[in-house]
C-alpha cells in the first residue's frame, strides 16, 4: 500500500520547559537598523553591469481573441534587444501544483504571464520589450501592434455564474457535478462539505436566519510593487533576484515553464517588501529570463503600481450566503453556506480553504458548505492573509450576532456557548485537537474595553476568526563559526521582518547562546533543500521546528567533539546551559566546555560543528482569534470612524512578543482598510477605473485606532515550543466586527461590502427615509 | 544659467544638460546609486520615495535652514535648485550612530517589512528638525502622506513620539552655519533665471515676477508648474511629454500672505504650508480644510495658486474661496486685471486666462463680525483623500436673520460653483432649525451631479445637503469663528 500524504511529515511534541529567551524581545534586529537607514536590498535595488530594462505591454480589453501580433517595428527601435511574445514560451498541459495556499494549473501559469489565443482581462500581458532605458522600451511598446477581436465580457460572480454570460473558457466544464456537464460554464468547480443531517437540524431551531453578503476585491497593497532581475549567462546559468515569498517554489515554476533543469537556475530572495500572499505567484520572473536568454544581457522589470493593481493578485469579489438556526437557549443547530468566489481570469480561488473555514470556529452537529469557484475577466487572485475567510466570516459572524440578539444573547456568551474546543468535529474532517478560542472569547469578555462606555451614534462589534498553521516542505542549515558564533540559513522569506530574529531567538534558546551571536539569513536556491511558500502562517511555526532540527544535530555534534576531548563516550556528555558537561559525576571530572571552546577545536576532532534539518513539517495547531471593536457612524455622510479596537489570539506560544503584537496590528488594519474602503471599482468597459493609491484608498494613521492586542498562549502540542501561526488570523474578523458594530450604532444592517459612506448612508437611509429623499 | 545647483552630501552638485523632466527619484536611484529612497507608486501618494528639501530662510534675524519632506517620484531635478536635498543615507550620524527618528523607529518596532520606511524616516526626521514634542494628531498629520501596510502604524506613532529628544542634536545641528554657507554661494540673484535644455524639452525657473511674466508672454503654450504636485503626475503617470515648463514655484516676490485694503492677499507661488497658518487665522474651518488637501509632502511643494488655476472641479481649496468671495490678480505682460475667482473657471478644466497670462494672486476678504464661513470635505479617508463633495458656507447673520448667503461646492459640477438656488432661499430668512431643509430642497436645484468612481450622484447630492445641517448645527454651537489658539501665533506674517 502506497503510505498516505504526510505519514513522513514531521511534528516534535510539545516540551514544557523553562525558557530564557523565547517569549522575551531580541538584544537587536539587525535587518530593521538596515531597513531605517535605507541599506536593506530589495529586488529593485538591485542592478547588474550591461542591464537592459524590461517592459509589459499589456491589454487594454477585459476579454478579447489576440488574432495577430506585430513586433518589426518595436524591434527597430534604437536600443531595443529583444522583444517576445507567446510565441516564444511552450505551451502547458494541464499540471496542477500549490502554489502557497492557493492551487495553480501551468496551462493557465503560462497564459496569466503571456496571453495566448486570448486576453482575459485589463491589464494581461501580450509582449515584452527589453532595452537599454527605460524610455527606448516604452517606445518600442507603443509601436507593436496587436490585433484584437474583443469579446463581451463579465466582471461580477454572480453575473459569471449565470447560464447566459460571456464565456471565458471554451473547454471548462464544471468540475464537482454529477454528470459533468456538457455546456461550458464559468463554474470551473463545485465543492461540498456536510456534517450530520441538515435538514434535521434547521427543524431542532427555534429561529433560523438566511442572508446573502456580497463582497468586492481588495487587494493586498505591499508597497512594493513587484520587481525581478535576471541573468542568462552564456553558460546557461540561470539567475533571478526577485521580490517573493517563495523562491524555491519560484524556481520549479521558472524550470516547468522554460523547460529548464532546475539545477540551471539560482533564485535568491530579496529583502522582500510586503507580500500577504500576493508575491506567491510568478508573473515578471520568466519574462526576464527569456527576455535576457534573447537579448544576452541582464533585464531588469519592475511593474508600476498601475500593473500591480491590474495584473497581480487580487482576492475573489464574492457573493455568500449563509443560514444559520438556534434553539431559544442559544445552543447552534445547523449551519449552511453557499460560497461564490471569483477566481478572476483563470480558475483557482480561494474558496476550498475558505470552505473549510466556515463554521470551524463552532460546534455544530449539522452543517452543509457549498462552494463555487467561477472564472471572470479579472486579474487571476492571488492569496491574501486568510484567503477567502475575511469574506465568510462577514457573513457568518454577521448572522450569528443577528442569531445572539434574537436569542436574548450578548455576543461573546452566545459565542462561548457555541465555542469549538478540543474534540469538536470539524465539518471538513478532522476533530480539532487543543485550541486556544475558548481562552481568547473569555479574555474579550473580562477585557476592560467591555465596559467602555459608548456615546450616540456609537456601537460595539464582535467578531471571531481562525486559520491554519501550515506545515510543509522546510529546510534549514546551521553552521557555527570557529569562534562559536552561528549562522543559520534559512529557506523561507522573512515576509514581516522579525522574523529571522525569532528564529534566531528559538536556536539562541535551543544552543544556549545569546541571541546576538545567532545570524539568521534566508539562503538561496542553491544552498538548501525544497522550501515551500512561506504561507499559510508558516514562517516562524515551520521556520523553527528545522532551525530546532539543526540545532539539535549541531549539539549532537558539539558533545561529540567534548567527548572526543575528554575521551568519553557521547552518550556521556549532556549539553545544558550553552555547555557540554559531564553526564554524571561517573564520567569523569571535566571542566563544561562552552559552544565556542569546542567549536575553536572541532577542526581538528572530526569537523565543523553544523546541524540541517529537510523536513516536511506536519500541518497543525490552528490559530483562533476574538475581535471587539467601537464605531462612530456619521448619520450625515456615512462615514464610520472607529474608536476602539481590541484583538485577542492565540498564538500559542509567542517567541518574539512584540513582533507578534506587530503581526496582530499590521493584520487587523489591513481588515480595517478591506472593510470600511477598499475595493476594485471597474468601468462598464471593463477596465479597472481605480488603479492607484489614489484612488485605491488603504488606511493612512488617521483611520485607525491604536490597536490594542492581547496575546494567549495554549501551546500548539505539535510543536516543541507550542508555537502556532499567528499571521493570518488576524485580518478574518475585521469586516463583520465593523459591520456588527454599525448595526449596533445604527439599526442597520450592512451585508454589501465594502461599509463605505455611500453606503452607509444609503442603508440610513432606507431605513429613515431622510428629507434628503423628499 | 543652465545648470541645477542644489547641496547634497555637505557638497554643492552642478548639473548640466539634465532632462528637465527627470525626477528626483529617478535621479537618486539610477544616476547616483542612492537606491535608499523607494517608489511605491510615482504619483505621491505613498510617501516611499520622501525626502527633506533644506532651504535658507530667517528665524529671529538669523539665517536658518527649514527642513521640509516633500515627495522625490514627483519632484523635478530641477526644482531642487537652490535648496539641499537629503535623503535617508544622510541620517546616520558621523560616529556611525543611527539618527534618533532612525533608532526609535528599530526600538519601538516601526519597520516590519521596511519597504516604506526611509520615507517615514525622512517624514520624522523633517518633523524632529522643525518641531517640538509632537502629540499623536500632529504625528497623524505628519505622516498622513506614508503609507504603511505592516505596521497598522501604531509602532510608528510610537516611535515619532520618542524620537523627540528636545535637543535636535544631530550632524544638521552641526554642520548648519557650513550648510548655510554653502546654500548662500548658490543662490541665484534676481536676473539669473534658470534656462534649461534637455531631450528636446526646455525649462525656466525665474527668480522675479517681472522676468516670470516676460517668459509667459514669450512662450504662451508653455506648462506652469508651481509645486507640482499634478504635473509631476501627468509626466510620471500619465508619461506626457512637457516641451515647455516654466517653474513659478522659485519666484521669490510671488511667496507671500500679506493684507491689502482689508483682504488677505495670497501670492500664487505660496505652498500651502506657508499660506495655512494665516488662512487659519482669519477662517479656522479653512485652515482645517487644508490641513487635509494631500499630505505634508504636497502641501509643501502644493500651492493655493496651483490649485486654483489648474481648474480641477474637485480642487479642494476653490470652494472656500468661491464662498468668502475670493478674487484673482491675473497678470499679462505688465497689465493687471482683478477677476472674481466665481467667473474665472468658463468650463471643466478650462480657465479665463488668455494666451500669455497667468495667476499672480489671491485677494480673500478678511473676516468680519457677525460673518459666519465652515467649509466640509467629505471623501473616503479623512487625510490625504480626494474629495467626493467640498461644501463651503459663508453666512452673515445679524439679528438671527441671514443677511448675505454664500454657497459653494466642488464635485458637484464640472467646475466648483456657486449654488444661486441654496443661497437665494437662504438669503432674508431666519437662522433657525426650519432653515435647514428650506435651503437642502433649494440645494436640489443648484446641482446633478455625477456618478463616478469616488461617489455616487445619490451620494453626492445628499451629503451636499445633509452639510447643511451640519452648518447649522456647527454655527449655533459656536464652533470657532475666530483666530485658533495654535493658529494665532503665526498671525498673517509674510
Amino acid at each position: 500500500m502506497a503510505p498516505k500524504p504526510g505519514s513522513f511529515s514531521t511534528s516534535i511534541p510539545y516540551e514544557e520547559k523553562k525558557l530564557k529567551i523565547v517569549g522575551t524581545e531580541p538584544a537587536d534586529r539587525p535587518d530593521a537598523v538596515d531597513k531605517v537607514t535605507g541599506r536593506a536590498r530589495y529586488a529593485a535595488d538591485y542592478n547588474l553591469p550591461g542591464q537592459l530594462i524590461g517592459k509589459v505591454l499589456r491589454s487594454p480589453h477585459a476579454h478579447a481573441r489576440v488574432l495577430s501580433i506585430d513586433t518589426a517595428a518595436a524591434e527597430a527601435v534604437p536600443g531595443v534587444k529583444a522583444v517576445v511574445t507567446r510565441d516564444d514560451f511552450p505551451d502547458m498541459a494541464v499540471e496542477h501544483a500549490a502554489s502557497g495556499e492557493l492551487m495553480i494549473n501551468f496551462k493557465d501559469v503560462t497564459r496569466n504571464m503571456m496571453a495566448r489565443e486570448k486576453v482575459f482581462y485589463d491589464g494581461h500581458p501580450v509582449a515584452a520589450v527589453a532595452a537599454v532605458s527605460e524610455s527606448a522600451a516604452k517606445k518600442a511598446l507603443k509601436l507593436i501592434k496587436v490585433e484584437y477581436e474583443v469579446l463581451p465580457h463579465v466582471i461580477d460572480v454572480e453575473a459569471a455564474m449565470q447560464s447566459d454570460a460571456p464565456i471565458l473558457h471554451e473547454d471548462q466544464f464544471t468540475k464537482g457535478v454529477d454528470p459533468t456537464p456538457e455546456k461550458p460554464s464559468n463554474i470551473a468547480t463545485r465543492i461540498e462539505s456536510k456534517l450530520g443531517d441538515i435538514e434535521a437540524g434547521f427543524d431542532q431551531a427555534d429561529l433560523v436566519i438566511e442572508r446573502e453578503f456580497r463582497t468586492k476585491p481588495v487587494h493586498q497593497g505591499y508597497i512594493e510593487p513587484q520587481a525581478s532581475i535576471a541573468n542568462y549567462t552564456d553558460g546557461g546559468q540561470v539567475e533571478v533576484w526577485t521580490s517573493t515569498q517563495g523562491h524555491f517554489v519560484f524556481r520549479a515554476q521558472i524550470a516547468k515553464l522554460l523547460q529548464l533543469d532546475m539545477s540551471k537556475i539560482t533564485v535568491t530572495a530579496a529583502e522582500l517588501g510586503g507580500g500577504f500572499g500576493g508575491k506567491n505567484n510568478v508573473y515578471l520572473e520568466p519574462l526576464a529570463v527569456v527576455l535576457s536568454r534573447k537579448s544576452r544581457r541582464p533585464v531588469k522589470m519592475v511593474m508600476t503600481r498601475d500593473e500591480v493593481f491590474r495584473a497581480t493578485g487580487p482576492t475573489s469579489g464574492t457573493h455568500t450566503k449563509v443560514k444559520i438556526g438556534v434553539t431559544k437557549d442559544g445552543r447552534i443547530t445547523a449551519g449552511q453556506a453557499e460560497l461564490n468566489y471569483q477566481s478572476g481570469a483563470f480558475a483557482g480561488s480561494s474558496v476550498p480553504m475558505a470552505a473549510i473555514t466556515v463554521f470551524t470556529r463552532y460546534d455544530i452537529e449539522n452543517v452543509l458548505v457549498v462552494g463555487h469557484d467561477v472564472t471572470c475577466n479579472r486579474p487571476k487572485v492571488a492569496a491574501y492573509r486568510a484567503p477567502g475567510a475575511p469574506m465568510i466570516a462577514f457573513g457568518v459572524e454577521s448572522v450569528l450576532d443577528e442569531l445572539a440578539e434574537g436569542v436574548g444573547m450578548d455576543p461573546v456568551s452566545f459565542r462561548l456557548k457555541n465555542a469549538a474546543r478540543e474534540g469538536t468535529q470539524t465539518h471538513y474532517g478532522p476533530k480539532l485537537g487543543p485550541i486556544g478560542f475558548v481562552e481568547t472569547l473569555e479574555s474579550a469578555q473580562a477585557h476592560p474595553h467591555m465596559q467602555e462606555k459608548l456615546g450616540p451614534n456609537q456601537g460595539r462589534g464582535v467578531a471571531t476568526g481562525f486559520w491554519f498553521t501550515l506545515g510543509k516542505e522546510t529546510s534549514a542549515t546551521l553552521n557555527v563559526g570557529e569562534d562559536g558564533t552561528v549562522n543559520v540559513i534559512m529557506g523561507t522569506v522573512d515576509v514581516t521582518g522579525g522574523g529571522r530574529s525569532a528564529l534566531a531567538m528559538v536556536v539562541a534558546e535551543e544552543l544556549g547562546i545569546p541571541t546576538e551571536k545567532v545570524r539568521v539569513k534566508s539562503g538561496d536556491t542553491t544552498a538548501l533543500g525544497f522550501n515551500f511558500m512561506t504561507a499559510g502562517s508558516r514562517g516562524t511555526a515551520a521556520g523553527s521546528m528545522a532551525t530546532v532540527k539543526a540545532s539539535r544535530d549541531a549539539i549532537q555534534k558539539a558533545c561529540e567533539v567534548a567527548a572526543r576531548i575528554w575521551e568519553v563516550e557521547t552518550e556521556e556528555v549532556v549539553w545544558e546551559d550553552g555547555h557540554a558537561r559531564p553526564a554524571s559525576t561517573n564520567v569523569g571530572d571535566f571542566e563544561p566546555l562552552s559552544l565556542a571552546d569546542l567549536a575553536r577545536r572541532a577542526g581538528a576532532l572530526g569537523g565543523t560543528i553544523a546541524g540541517h534539518a529537510e523536513l516536511d513539517v506536519a500541518m497543525g495547531g490552528p490559530g483562533f482569534g476574538t475581535h471587539i471593536v467601537d464605531v462612530e457612524v456619521d448619520r450625515q455622510t456615512g462615514a464610520v470612524k472607529v474608536l476602539r479596537y481590541t484583538l485577542v489570539q492565540d498564538a500559542g506560544k509567542a517567541v518574539y512578543p512584540k513582533f507578534i503584537e506587530g503581526q496582530f496590528q499590521g493584520g487587523a488594519v489591513q481588515g480595517i482598510g478591506m472593510a470600511l474602503n477598499e475595493e476594485y471599482i471597474y468601468s462598464e468597459k471593463g477596465t479597472l477605473e481605480n488603479p492607484g493609491f489614489l484612488d485605491y484608498r488603504v488606511p493612512v494613521a488617521s483611520d485607525v485606532p491604536f490597536i490594542n492586542t492581547e496575546i494567549v498562549e495554549v501551546p500548539n502540542p505539535m510543536h516543541p515550543y507550542g508555537i502556532r501561526g499567528i499571521g493570518e488570523v488576524p485580518i478574518i474578523p475585521p469586516i463583520a466586527a465593523l459591520s456588527n458594530a454599525i448595526y449596533h450604532a445604527t439599526g442597520v444592517r450592512l451585508r454589501d461590502h465594502p461599509l463605505s459612506p455611500p453606503k452607509v448612508l444609503a442603508a440610513l437611509d432606507e431605513a429613515a427615509p431622510a428629507i434628503a429623499a423628499e | 544659467m543652465t545648470s541645477v545647483r542644489f547641496v547634497f552630501g555637505g557638497k554643492v552638485v552642478a548639473l548640466d544638460g539634465i532632462d528637465p523632466n527627470m525626477t528626483v527619484l529617478s535621479w537618486l536611484r539610477t544616476k547616483v546609486n542612492k537606491i535608499g529612497t523607494k517608489e511605491g507608486c510615482a504619483e505621491g501618494d505613498c510617501g516611499a520615495c520622501t525626502v527633506v528639501l533644506g532651504e535658507l530662510t530667517q528665524e529671529s534675524g538669523r539665517e536658518r535652514i527649514r527642513y521640509r519632506a516633500v515627495n522625490a517620484c514627483i519632484l523635478f531635478v530641477a526644482a531642487l535648485d537652490g535648496k539641499q536635498l537629503i535623503v535617508v543615507e544622510d541620517l546616520r550620524q558621523a560616529d556611525g550612530a543611527l539618527h534618533p527618528v532612525q533608532q526609535a523607529m528599530v526600538d519601538l518596532h516601526g519597520s516590519q517589512c521596511g519597504f516604506c520606511t526611509p520615507g517615514f524616516v525622512m517624514s520624522l526626521f523633517a518633523m524632529y528638525r522643525s518641531e517640538g514634542q509632537p502629540d499623536r494628531a500632529r504625528v497623524n498629520d505628519v505622516i498622513a502622506g506614508n503609507l504603511c501596510r505592516c505596521t497598522g502604524y501604531r509602532p510608528i506613532v510610537d516611535a515619532a513620539m520618542a524620537a523627540y529628544d528636545g535637543g535636535r542634536a544631530d550632524q544638521f545641528s552641526r554642520r548648519e552655519r557650513q550648510t548655510v554657507e554653502l546654500l548662500k554661494s548658490i543662490a541665484r540673484t534676481e536676473t539669473e533665471t534658470l534656462a534649461l535644455e534637455g531631450a528636446g524639452r526646455r525649462y525656466f525657473a525665474p527668480v522675479t515676477e517681472d522676468a516670470l511674466a516676460d517668459l509667459v508672454k514669450a512662450h504662451p503654450e508653455a506648462t506652469l508648474v508651481a509645486g507640482g504636485t499634478d504635473v509631476g503626475i501627468w509626466v510620471t503617470k500619465h508619461h506626457q511629454d512637457l516641451e515647455t515648463v516654466i517653474h513659478v514655484g522659485g519666484v521669490r516676490d510671488m511667496d507671500f500672505v500679506r493684507e491689502v485694503d482689508g483682504s488677505m492677499e495670497i501670492g500664487a507661488a505660496t505652498t500651502y504650508t506657508d499660506a495655512v497658518h494665516a488662512i487659519a487665522g482669519q477662517y479656522p474651518d479653512f485652515g482645517e480644510l487644508i490641513r487635509r488637501i494631500g499630505s505634508v509632502q504636497i502641501r509643501n511643494a502644493g500651492t493655493i495658486g496651483g490649485n486654483v488655476a489648474n481648474g480641477s472641479p474637485i480642487g479642494d481649496s476653490m470652494p472656500g474661496l468661491i464662498a468668502l468671495g475670493a478674487t484673482l490678480v491675473l497678470r499679462l505682460g505688465k497689465q493687471k486685471r482683478v477677476l472674481p475667482l466665481d467667473q474665472f473657471y468658463p468650463g471643466y478644466r478650462q480657465t479665463a486666462l488668455k494666451p500669455g497670462e497667468y495667476l499672480s494672486a489671491i485677494r480673500v476678504p478678511l473676516s468680519q463680525p457677525g460673518r459666519h464661513f465652515h467649509t466640509y470635505k467629505i471623501s473616503k479617508r479623512f487625510d490625504q483623500d480626494i474629495s467626493a463633495v467640498c461644501g463651503a458656507y459663508c453666512l452673515d447673520i445679524a439679528g438671527g436673520q441671514v443677511t448675505r448667503a454664500r454657497v459653494a461646492y466642488g464635485g458637484m459640477a464640472a467646475t466648483p460653483a456657486r449654488a444661486p438656488q441654496c443661497e437665494g432661499a437662504l438669503t432674508g430668512l431666519a437662522w433657525t432649525e426650519d432653515a435647514v431643509p428650506v435651503a437642502m430642497r433649494a440645494l436640489a436645484q443648484d446641482f446633478a451631479p455625477m456618478d463616478d468612481m469616488r461617489a455616487t450622484a445619490r451620494y453626492r447630492l445628499a451629503v451636499a445637503q445633509n452639510l447643511l445641517q451640519r452648518l447649522y448645527l456647527d454655527i449655533e454651537g459656536g464652533a470657532p469663528t475666530v483666530l485658533a489658539p495654535e493658529a494665532s501665533g503665526q498671525g498673517m506674517g509674510a
